[in-house]
Order: C-alpha cells, then sequence, then structure tokens
C-alpha cells in the first residue's frame, strides 16, 4: 500500500526526536490538551452548580462564580498555546480537511465501521497516525468544528457575561443576555456529552490507558 | 435832668462805638490768628481746591444725612409697611378669635388666625388681602354678600395659586412634582401648598424634624414608620452618628425632594439618589460582587439592604431607542388594558408581543425599539424605607441564585405614567419563565433562578447520552465478541 506524501513527511527539526515518526502529540499540544482537559471539568462542575445551585454542596455559589470566571480565563490563554502552536508550526496539516467529500464519507464510513465492529473483532484503524495527519476524517471534521467555531463562540458568550455592563453593546447586537446565556448553556450541554465520550473513545486503545499514555508522552504506541 | 440825661448818652454812644470797634478789631485778629495756625494755610497746596474738598464733603455728608433722615420719616415702604401691619391689624381685630364658616358640604373652615402667631411669622407683613383678593374692605363678604365655598379642600386648592406670587421657584417645582400631578387628576388627599405650610404662622424648614415626620407623615404615615426604624431614621434622629459628622442622615426630602417630590421607584432614579450620598458604592462593590455593575443597575437597593423586605421582578417598557423606560405621554391611550392583557397572559405567550398585538399605545409614531426589563425591586413604599444596617445586607449570592427562586418571586408589569407615578399590574409568575420570552425580555437572566424547562431537558439527554454511548458501545462490543466466539465454536 502506497504512502501519501503526508504521510512520508518528517516532522521539524525543533520536534525532531529518536523515533520522530511516532511522535505524534509535540509538548505545547500536550500541555494545551491536558490544561484544557482540566479546564473543561472544574468549568463543567462549576457550571452545574452555577446553574442548579444548591444541588451539589460543594462550595458556595460565590466560589463556584470566581472558579469558574479564574478557570474560564486560564482555559482562554491556553487556547492561544494550541492557536499559536498549529498557526506557528506546520502541524497545521493535521487540521486540513478533506475536501473531496466521496473520499471523506468514504474514510468516514469506513471509520465507523471500525468503531462499530472492527474495532471489536481486533482490525487495525482504516487510518494510520502518523506526525502530520493523526486525526481520522471524524476527528479531524469534529475538532475542527469544536476548536474553531464551539470554543470560541463559548469563550465570548462566557467573556460577554463575565462582565454584562462592559459588554452591553455587543451583547445588544447578539439579540440580549438571553441569548448569549442561552447560546452558553447550549454549548455547556454539549461539551457534557462530548467530554464523557471523549474520555471513552480515549480509552479504546490497545489497553484502556494506551491512549491515555501516549497523550502524556507525546509518542503513538505500536498497536 | 435833662442835661445830665443827655450828657449821659453823649458817653454812653461813644464808649459803645469803642467797644464795638475793639470787639470788630478782636475778631478780625483771631480770625487771622486763626488762619495763621493752620498748617495748610501755609502750604501752597492748601490754597488749591482739592485741599479745600474735605470740608467740602464733609457739609455735604451732613446734608446728606439730615436728608435720609428726612427720608426715613417719608419712606413709601415703611408707610405702606405701616398702612399693611394698621389694615392687618383691622382683619386681626376679628380673626384672632375664634370663629368658622360654615360650607356647602357641611363642615366648617375655621376663620381664626392667631394674631400673635401670625405677625411673629415670615407672612407677618404681608397684607392679608394680597392672598386674599376676594375679601377687600369694601367686599368682605357679610351675610347679604356671602361667598360660597364648597369645602375646605376645593378652597385650598383654589388659593393654592396665591403662593405663586412671591415663591414663584418652589412653586414651579411643585408644579412639577407628583403632588401636583395628582392634584390636578382631583385626588382629594394629594397636598397643595397650605397641606404642608400653614399660611397663617409659615415655620422654616429646619422645623421639620425627623422625630415628626411632619409634614410628610401626615399622609405617609406607614412608611415614615419604616424609616425610622431604618438605619437612616435611628441615625438622624441619634445625632447622625451614621457617617461623617458633616454628613446628615436623609430625611424624606433629602431624597424624594421637598416641593419636586418625586416617586423614586422608577428606573435609575432611585440608585442615583442612594448613590448621591453613598459615592462609593460601586467600588465596594466591585470588590466583592461579580457584575456589580449590572447588579447595581437592575437590582434595586432595596432588594439587599432591607433584608427582610418582600420583593418582586417588575417588566417595565422600554425605549431601547432613547435608552430610557418608556413613560407615558399626555394624550397617550390608555395603556391598562394592555398591561394587564401582558400580566394575565405573559405567563404562556410573549409578553412584549401581547403589547404590541393590543396595539402599544394605541397611537403612531411611538418607538419602534421596544423591550420589557425587569427590574428587582421590593413589594411595596414600605419596604423601600426599611434599610437597615450594612451588616444585615444580604451578602449570600443563594439568596437570590437557586433553582426555584424565581418562580416563588412576584412579578409585576408597569409602566412610567406622565405624572412620575408608576402603575403596577401584578403578572403570572409563568411570565419570566416562558420561553416565548426569551426574546422580549431579552435583556434579563439571573444565574442559577433560570428555569427553562427545555434546556434542563437537553442537559439531562446530553448527560444520558455520555453515559449511554459509553454502555451502549461497551455492551456491543461484548456481544460481537461473544457472538463470533460462539461462531467459531
Amino acid at each position: 500500500m502506497s504512502t501519501s506524501p503526508i504521510e512520508q513527511k518528517q516532522p521539524d527539526v525543533w520536534i525532531k526526536t529518536k523515533d520522530s515518526e511516532l511522535y505524534i502529540n509535540p509538548l505545547p499540544v500536550r500541555i494545551w490538551h491536558w490544561l484544557n482537559a482540566l479546564g473543561f471539568v472544574v468549568l463543567i462542575l462549576t457550571g452545574t452548580h452555577i446553574r442548579y445551585a444548591n444541588l451539589f454542596n460543594l462550595m458556595s455559589f460565590e466560589t463556584a462564580i470566581k472558579t469558574h470566571n479564574w478557570v474560564a480565563f486560564a482555559v482562554i490563554a491556553n487556547y492561544f498555546v494550541w492557536l499559536g502552536f498549529y498557526l506557528f508550526s506546520d502541524r497545521i496539516t493535521v487540521y486540513h480537511p478533506e475536501l473531496n467529500m466521496r473520499k471523506f464519507f468514504d474514510k468516514a464510513f469506513k471509520q465507523m465501521m471500525y468503531y462499530g465492529y472492527g474495532i471489536f473483532r481486533g482490525h487495525k484503524s482504516p487510518h494510520k497516525v502518523v506526525p502530520y495527519d493523526k486525526f481520522n476524517p471524524m476527528q479531524s471534521i469534529t475538532y475542527q468544528i469544536v476548536m474553531l467555531l464551539v470554543v470560541p463562540v463559548q469563550f465570548i458568550t462566557g467573556l460577554m457575561m463575565w462582565d454584562v455592563k462592559r459588554f452591553e453593546a455587543p451583547i445588544a447586537m447578539l439579540g440580549g443576555l438571553n441569548t448569549v446565556v442561552t447560546v452558553h448553556v447550549l454549548i455547556y450541554i454539549f461539551f457534557v456529552s462530548f467530554t464523557m465520550i471523549h474520555a471513552y473513545m480515549g480509552a479504546l486503545g490497545s489497553t484502556p490507558a494506551t491512549h491515555f499514555r501516549e497523550m502524556f508522552t507525546g509518542y503513538e504506541e505500536e498497536h | 435832668m435833662v442835661r445830665s440825661t443827655s450828657g449821659g448818652t453823649g458817653t454812653v454812644l461813644p464808649v459803645l462805638t469803642v467797644f464795638i470797634c475793639c470787639c470788630m478789631l478782636f475778631s478780625g485778629a483771631l480770625f487771622a490768628l486763626q488762619k495763621d495756625e493752620s498748617p495748610t494755610s501755609a502750604s501752597p497746596v492748601t490754597e488749591s481746591p482739592v485741599t479745600e474738598e474735605p470740608p467740602a464733603e464733609t457739609a455735604a455728608a451732613e446734608q446728606d444725612a439730615v436728608s435720609v433722615v428726612e427720608e426715613q420719616v417719608k419712606d413709601p415702604a415703611a408707610l405702606k409697611l405701616e398702612e399693611t401691619l394698621k389694615k392687618n391689624s383691622k382683619c386681626l381685630k376679628c380673626h384672632n378669635r375664634e370663629r368658622s364658616k360654615l360650607l356647602e358640604d357641611g363642615s366648617e373652615l375655621s376663620l381664626q388666625v392667631h394674631k400673635d402667631g401670625y405677625l411673629a411669622s415670615a407672612h407677618g407683613e404681608v397684607s392679608c388681602v394680597s392672598c386674599h383678593r376676594a375679601i377687600g374692605n369694601r367686599k368682605h363678604p357679610s351675610k347679604s354678600t356671602n361667598i360660597n365655598i364648597t369645602s375646605e379642600r376645593e378652597y385650598s386648592v383654589e388659593m393654592n395659586g396665591s403662593c405663586r406670587k412671591c415663591h414663584m421657584q418652589k412653586y414651579k417645582q411643585y408644579k412639577g412634582s407628583v403632588h401636583s400631578a395628582l392634584v390636578a387628576q382631583g385626588s382629594e388627599k394629594a397636598p397643595v401648598c397650605t397641606s404642608c405650610h400653614n399660611p397663617h404662622a409659615p415655620v422654616s424648614m429646619v422645623n421639620y424634624q425627623a422625630e415628626t415626620g411632619l409634614p410628610c407623615k401626615n399622609c405617609h404615615e406607614n412608611i415614615f414608620n419604616a424609616y425610622s426604624a431604618s438605619v437612616h431614621g435611628k441615625a438622624r434622629i441619634s445625632g447622625n452618628t451614621i457617617r461623617d459628622s458633616h454628613i446628615q442622615a436623609p430625611i424624606c426630602s433629602d431624597c424624594h425632594h421637598s416641593h419636586e417630590v418625586t416617586a423614586l421607584a422608577i428606573g435609575d432614579v432611585l440608585r442615583t439618589t442612594c448613590i448621591a450620598c453613598h459615592e462609593n458604592v460601586t467600588l465596594l462593590h466591585n470588590q466583592w460582587l461579580p457584575n456589580a455593575g449590572t447588579h447595581l443597575d437592575i437590582v434595586s437597593c432595596a432588594v439587599c439592604h432591607a433584608p427582610f423586605a418582600q420583593r418582586k421582578f417588575d417588566l417595565h417598557l422600554y425605549d431601547n431607542v432613547a435608552k430610557v423606560p418608556l413613560t407615558m405621554q399626555e394624550g397617550d391611550a390608555p395603556i391598562q388594558e394592555q398591561l394587564q392583557a401582558i400580566a394575565d397572559e405573559g405567563g404562556t405567550g410573549d409578553p412584549l408581543e401581547i403589547w404590541k398585538a393590543r396595539g402599544g399605545f394605541g397611537k403612531e409614531g411611538q418607538p419602534a425599539d421596544i423591550s420589557l426589563r425587569s427590574r428587582m425591586e421590593v413589594m411595596s413604599g414600605v419596604a423601600a424605607h426599611q434599610i437597615a444596617s450594612k451588616s444585615f445586607a444580604v451578602r449570600t449570592c443563594e439568596s437570590c441564585h437557586e433553582p426555584g427562586w424565581r418562580q416563588k418571586q412576584n412579578v409585576t408589569v408597569s409602566i412610567t405614567q406622565s405624572d412620575g407615578r408608576t402603575q403596577s399590574f401584578e403578572a403570572n409568575r409563568e411570565a419570566l419563565s416562558s420561553v416565548k420570552a426569551v426574546e422580549s425580555i431579552s435583556d434579563f437572566y439571573a444565574l442559577g433562578g433560570n428555569p427553562s424547562k427545555f434546556l434542563d431537558i437537553l442537559l439531562l439527554l446530553s448527560l444520558a447520552a455520555g453515559i449511554a454511548v459509553p454502555i451502549g458501545h461497551f455492551t456491543l462490543g461484548k456481544m460481537i465478541k461473544e457472538y463470533m466466539a460462539r461462531g467459531e465454536k
């Protein structure tokens, strides 16, 4: 089976390692990912506490608000670690969309078949993970939508809610505070299931811990 | 005898002549000596006309003084005052005594004016007839020329204009007040000038003490009692120990003004009134309260600072173009019906749409961009005055931000009328929860208290998916493996 040019591409010198072909997740990506994961969990928990105050007696409403605000700013700052890395390194290719629709659906279907059947039969994933093409088509499209649309919208709506008076004009432009809040809550609802399913799929490696380990070390393990 | 007489006369005349001559010479010498002794006379400058002016001025001043004394005696104002007092004493001669007039409504109007009180007051020098124009010397009512007065109230309202002559500024302020507007609407209770100021013994403003609450207490007793027990009332009565000694704790007129009396429960007025004294309030709230600016905008001060007061959400029509609460103008069609419709149907429909469907004000040219703004207010004017000490103020966020709290609160729909008062209608409590109202109440949101069932269901579905997808996938895997294993056997 012939390999595409992107699969053959070697990593940049500055991230070249002893086994660069398996070095899938460079340090900035790993830092971003785990800080982001921690941030999301805290934001979801505090967000739930804010929305359904007194549902669980973990903290006071005031603490929940203040924690939510601080962690949100950290997550926003962290987002720029991710954005900066992909904008200023050639790893941006991992997010290049598959423009050929037929090819995309074909690959996506194969991937779905893999998750729905092949994975249980011990088949190999139809997508070969390489440094410059690490996402299967479903991951690629999902992460692009999440990182370039959903997450920024969540940041912007959250920022507006953080200081309603300061952002009075843009809030009015977007249809009022109620609309802004509703969008923020809808995205929060989406992230509740997204985070859980994402964590579960992370456990679908050759062992449940494989992908988690990979995300810590940066190296793809032999499957 | 004759000789001797003539001889006598003949000697007296020359002696007299010599004596007169001597006197003339002596006085001439004395004058010359005086002239020589004067220091200015020796100086050449003394000869100038300037040096001669002081004596001339002194003379003129003396003349003026004489003329002033003469003028004082003839001062028309003094004469007029004298005449006024003389005329007034004629009136007071009778009216100092207890007497009354039977009015058309059957009540009696006291005609007594206490002479001492009147003369000692600021009006003591004002002629009786300058206010009581209808009652001159020649037209004093008598049994044959009686003046018919329907009631004391009607007479007080009629006499209100008399004050304008001298107190134009205060009168103008009063005309812009809610009191005046109510009088114009035919209120039987709203105060006119004489309701607060006894025209025959007006007292200085300083005599309106917080301890008595007069004259406001006459009508607003409940509110004054609430004020008396408040941190403001207590501080005022106990000598302003509330803040710096130079800042007095407020009495009624400090917030409501004494003549341009306003109802403060309108939009921003109350907050700005509080901030006028508590100027660092934004800074202090910013130190701990998230979104402090918004809280100060939409939560009335008393909601937290009158901790035992009943609260409510007040939906107010807001003009987004002018950025002010919509106020009914003179000539607007009555809006009560429309507001009542919002109040009644608001729980199941979009309040703004209901309002529009009912024709808004029913008038062309009404502002096009209108929304409903919600503010947290206390339920009553009494509650608004029950301000407690800062240490008792509501500080826990959960007091408002908890699920279900919002649904328990009263909701009113209100409009500012042309007289400045707010008219409120009790609304369906579901008005704020309606999904249909998201757009029209677009600015309102309370964290933790948002009871959108639609979003709650979505969250539960999301949570269910987060659990079901992994379990389902895992189970599917198990089943496939078992099936395949069975097949292999």
